[in-house]
């Protein structure tokens, strides 16, 4: 019984853990939480992990961040003193991962913290997904595969948008780089919109830098908060006439208003990966399924395979 | 006024850290404490604190789990806006008190009889159980007086808890109709009634987890994860008061400046509870009798205690933490002294046994007052004729909805805790004076 993939899922989003535990072929080990009336918690874990690989997943809701995060550190120290093997953190959209350099004087480091704080409660391993900035790999002294949605994106775009007029649209200087290797994959054309933001979650002027007349315009990112970026940029995309304006992000926190934001944009339609737990639907959101990828990192690590295989390639 | 000393407020407890800047005459530090629309904490401090002397006061009230990680990020800010030191003061600790439920104080397993009718579900693939207290030792063995005890058992527990263990440990079949998956607890946990650390006491809670047969389940305990998070994040000092239990300073390895709330208690008794010379002074539980004589010594008065019984007791009596006097309380004042009142479960039931006692008026001194859940109207309807606790949680809100309730100021404490830590003082002669 010893060494075998244990998949324990936080309370975060329990759907995203029976996938990928049924891809597997294994299923979420039982566990209890409860929050107290003082609001702390506690977590008992119904099984042994004992000399077992555990994988443990947290995907944090928004609104619900630090909650997410303390529960993860006790699971994650749970499954330590409870003497397992190998504890691996499936963190698929990674907190405070913005917060990621000193911008101003006495700003914290906060994913420099959260790297720390998940080493310090024990974890082994990190596998995270589209890190906002791959740079935070570095904060660790664990190894932490960043893999990559790009693949299923690029699927969602062959199956369901006609290649012959269309371009992709990074709504940022940052972005720039993970959407030109998508129009380089597709062989199509790329258009850059340059933003300026004076303060978190506020943007301000924008221009466009490419053609997008009359073409599908598909602005790809990486997150998605309270998308007033993305509702900017779809509205400057249409102003230069473009016929149709989509976007694809990885993690849909979509907090705020931002449901309202979508809706009322011309953006014809949103798509995200299922990392993020949506409680509310709307009608423009499409939901691209990445369990598959992070459930074949987890056998690939478990079984100490390559894992770079997955960067290209997206399993079926 | 104090030099070179920064003090930062979290938003746990803004009016503590305006009294305690009050005291060290010092304005408190300038910063920017709220959260991004996507639920991150945000953080930026405005005043310079480059070579300062930081303390960073934050309570564990509230939403816990905000406030630590809120502290965590103010901790690293300062640190890495290089500040020569970093003290948190944090009057109520966070995840000090992890409960034992679902087992019982002794630490063992509830105890079950074995149903005889499932013995006909033994498959020849069978892993033998896990031996556990409750369960026969071997087939062979659980005749005479050990059986008929557990017959007589038997009806009484399976009843209480009859779909809280499986039919029999082990086999395949029993196995996949127990699998109860990650999701499936949660969502039935939130129709649940809210839980409180006192849940030992609620059978009815019990039911709800279902372990993998065989495996002794436990709880995770966060004492030593919280205080690696304090010591990851960059504190170098702990200011903190009345821990509840004294062992967790062992887990950091940073001091930790443990305050004490009873020379304010017992000023307390001294000045305002008329004929405390005759008065006993009792402990609620077995566990706060150390606090509760160390006030009857120096107060040289009467002591009592209460004792708890929470073992599922044999046979069919419903004794389920049923309380126990130990000591005179007949037409005495009596004063019940704990360190932490959260759901106010214990210290009202102690109030009520008192009053059957014989007790005249029934006061109880806490210094921690947490008041979770419908705690706050428990007490209203209580037995207790006044309760007396600190600020180190806000207590505005407790004050409106509960006349008993009397509030104690810590900020002095605090303000010269931090005074004499900052100027290297002895901390100790803080509770020397009585």
């Amino acid at each position: 019984m010893a060494n075998e993939i244990k998949l324990i899922a936080g309370s975060g989003h329990p759907e995203l853990g029976t996938l990928m535990a049924s891809r597997l072929g294994t299923r979420v080990a039982s566990t209890t939480h409860v929050k107290y009336s003082n609001q702390e918690m506690s977590i008992s874990i119904g099984e042994s992990v004992r000399d077992e690989d555990v994988f443990i997943l947290q995907s944090t809701a928004p609104g619900e961040v630090n909650d997410g995060l303390m529960e993860l550190m006790i699971l994650i120290n749970a499954c330590r003193s409870a003497s397992a093997r190998r504890i691996t953190v499936v963190l698929p959209s990674f907190p405070y991962s913005r917060q990621d350099k000193k911008d101003k004087s006495r700003a914290p480091i906060s994913a420099k913290l959260m790297a720390n704080m998940l080493q310090v409660s024990g974890c082994n391993h990190v596998i995270t997904m589209d890190l906002h900035a791959s740079q935070i790999q570095g904060f660790f002294n664990v190894p932490v595969d960043n893999l990559y949605a790009e693949p299923s994106v690029l699927r969602w775009i062959q199956e369901n948008i006609n290649l012959d007029d269309c371009v992709i649209v990074s709504p940022d200087a940052g972005g720039a780089k993970r959407a030109a290797a998508i129009a380089d994959r597709l062989k199509i054309n790329f258009a850059l919109i340059h933003k300026e933001r004076p303060r978190p979650n506020v943007v301000g002027r924008m221009i466009l830098v490419g053609d997008v007349q009359d073409k599908v315009a598909i602005i790809v990112d990486d997150i998605a908060d309270t998308c007033g970026t993305l509702a900017k940029a779809a509205a400057t995309l249409n102003e230069h006439g473009a016929s149709q304006v989509y976007a694809i992000v990885t993690h849909g926190i979509l907090s705020g208003n931002a449901i309202d934001n979508i809706n009322q944009s011309c953006l014809s339609g949103l798509v995200v990966t299922n990392i993020g737990d949506k409680v509310e639907r709307c009608p423009k959101l499409k939901v691209i399924d990445v369990s598959g990828t992070l459930a074949e990192a987890i056998r690939r690590t478990h079984n100490g395979e390559s894992v770079s295989y997955l960067f290209t390639n997206a399993p079926l | 006024m104090v030099r070179n000393i920064v003090l930062l407020g979290g938003n746990s407890h803004p009016k503590l850290t305006e009294n305690v800047c009050n005291i060290l005459g010092i304005p408190p530090c300038d910063r920017i404490l709220s959260k991004f629309s996507g639920g991150e904490s945000r953080c930026e401090i405005k005043d310079s604190v480059r070579g300062k002397d930081v303390y960073i006061l934050q309570s564990g009230s509230g939403s816990v789990n905000d406030n630590l990680i809120e502290l965590c990020i103010m901790i690293s800010a300062c640190k890495i806006g290089s500040a020569k030191r970093v003290t948190a003061v944090v009057p109520l600790f966070p995840y000090s008190r992890q409960p034992d439920w679902p087992y019982n104080k002794a630490g063992a397993p509830l105890s079950k009889s074995i149903d005889t009718s499932s013995k006909k579900d033994y498959t020849f693939e069978s892993v033998p159980a896990t031996p556990r207290p409750g369960g026969p030792r071997s087939s062979g063995l659980t005749n005479g007086v050990n059986g008929l005890a557990e017959k007589l058992s038997k009806t009484n527990v399976t009843d209480r808890n009859g779909d809280y263990f499986p039919k029999r440990s082990d086999t395949i079949s029993s196995l996949s109709s127990n699998v109860s998956g990650g999701a499936n607890p949660d969502r039935a946990l939130t129709s649940q009634p809210s839980f409180t650390t006192h849940d030992y006491e609620k059978p009815t809670n019990k039911n709800v987890f279902q372990p993998k047969p065989g495996y002794k389940q436990w709880v995770a305990l966060a004492g030593t994860l919280v205080a690696d998070l304090l010591t990851c994040a960059g504190a170098d000092h702990i200011i903190t008061m009345d821990l509840h239990d004294p062992q967790y300073q062992g887990f950091f390895d940073i001091p930790v400046d443990n305050l004490y709330g009873k020379p304010l208690i017992q000023n307390y008794i001294q000045r305002n509870i008329p004929g405390w010379r005759d008065a006993v002074v009792v402990s609620p539980d077995a566990g706060g009798a150390k606090r509760a004589t160390l006030i009857r010594d120096s107060l040289d008065i009467d002591f009592a205690l209460i004792h708890k019984e929470r073992r599922p007791i044999k046979f069919n009596e419903h004794r389920n933490a049923s309380m126990m006097l130990v000591g005179d309380v007949a037409n005495r004042i009596c004063i019940l002294v704990d360190d932490l009142i959260d759901t106010g479960n214990t210290i009202t039931r102690a109030a009520k046994l008192l009053k059957r006692e014989g007790a005249t008026k029934v006061y109880a001194l806490v210094t921690h007052g947490a008041f979770s859940g419908d705690a706050v109207s428990r007490i209203n309807a209580s037995a207790l004729d006044k309760i007396v606790v600190t600020n180190s949680v806000p207590q505005e809100e407790n004050m409106r909805a509960c006349p008993k309730l009397e509030v104690l100021d810590i900020s002095p404490v605090f303000a010269e805790a931090i005074r004499r830590v900052h100027h290297g003082e002895s901390i100790s002669v803080l509770f020397q004076y009585s």
